[in-house]
């Protein structure tokens, strides 16, 4: 029951940059036994500016366990097709922005889970964009 | 222009039908859809247990389109670094674990500071940016 992501980074910023090739299996805290719950696929269409939660820790059906191993991707799909570069969602951690993912960008990161560290979403504007995301966690 | 692009493949078979999600996005600067980031930072450091210290060591320009990698490479899976914010403790990556963020260092207070646990830790970093402030000599 493995759960794992690959990342590739090409870059022509710096000549000598042979790039970076690198892939995780996501594993519980402190072993290498395999992450074992997860949120499953979700999307969530945002049409409007002001943060809303994308994860409410406190709401999960099963409790994530705290301070371990969880982490989340999340990704800027944009609209109905149309991935615009120019306009972003800014994606926080309890109200602390962590950066803006415009049209395409994606992200993973590593979560407490503690209940209060709610992962929210901010949008530019009013135009509609949709995130897709998922959760891997343990459960407590 | 510098083009830079990451691409991720995320693979799960814990549900019944599996997970396979593949996403490539190029890294612009901030609200522009023809110019890409055209700066970085790029190093290993090994961190040592007990204090938390600031990864980068520049301040990038606020509020634009950074791109941060970080890698614990650590061989033993029982050490790990915690990654804080602006005083928000955002998560751990255990021996092993990567992550790839949007950072917009929206303030002065906004590092992104790290702490190791269990032992010392060998973390690469890779930040793409469009400028940072300078240190004068």
């Amino acid at each position: 029951m493995a759960t794992t992501c690959t990342i590739s980074i090409a870059s022509d910023t710096a000549p000598g940059f042979g790039g970076i090739n690198e892939s995780m299996t996501l594993t519980q805290a402190g072993t290498l036994t395999d992450i074992d719950s997860t949120t499953g696929f979700q999307r969530r269409k945002l049409s409007a500016t002001g943060a809303v939660d994308l994860v409410t820790m406190a709401s999960e059906l099963i409790e994530p366990k705290d301070n371990v191993a969880a982490k989340i991707f999340i990704r800027n799909i944009g609209y109905r097709g149309v991935i615009d570069k120019s306009v972003g969602v800014t994606i926080g951690v309890k109200a602390e922005p962590i950066g803006k993912l415009y049209g395409g960008d994606w992200m993973m990161m590593p979560l407490t889970c503690v209940d209060a560290d709610d992962v929210t979403a901010n949008p530019d504007t009013d135009d509609t964009v949709v995130l897709e995301f998922v959760m891997f966690y343990e459960e407590a | 222009m510098a083009t830079t692009t990451a691409a991720v493949t995320l693979t799960s078979d814990l549900l019944s039908d599996a997970l396979s999600v593949s996403a490539s996005t190029t890294c612009m600067k901030a609200g522009t859809t023809a110019d890409g980031l055209d700066q970085m930072e790029y190093g290993v450091v090994e961190i040592a247990t007990g204090t938390a210290y600031d990864i980068i060591c520049s301040t990038p320009t606020a509020s634009k389109a950074s791109k941060l990698y970080i890698k614990n490479h650590s061989t033993d899976e029982t050490y790990y670094v915690r990654v804080v914010l602006d005083a928000q403790n955002i998560g751990s990556l255990y021996g092993g674990d990567w992550m790839f963020i949007p950072a917009d260092f929206h303030d002065a207070n906004a590092d992104i500071e790290i702490t190791a646990v269990g032992g010392t830790n060998i973390i690469e970093y890779a930040l793409f940016h469009e400028g940072t402030i300078l240190t004068a000599s």
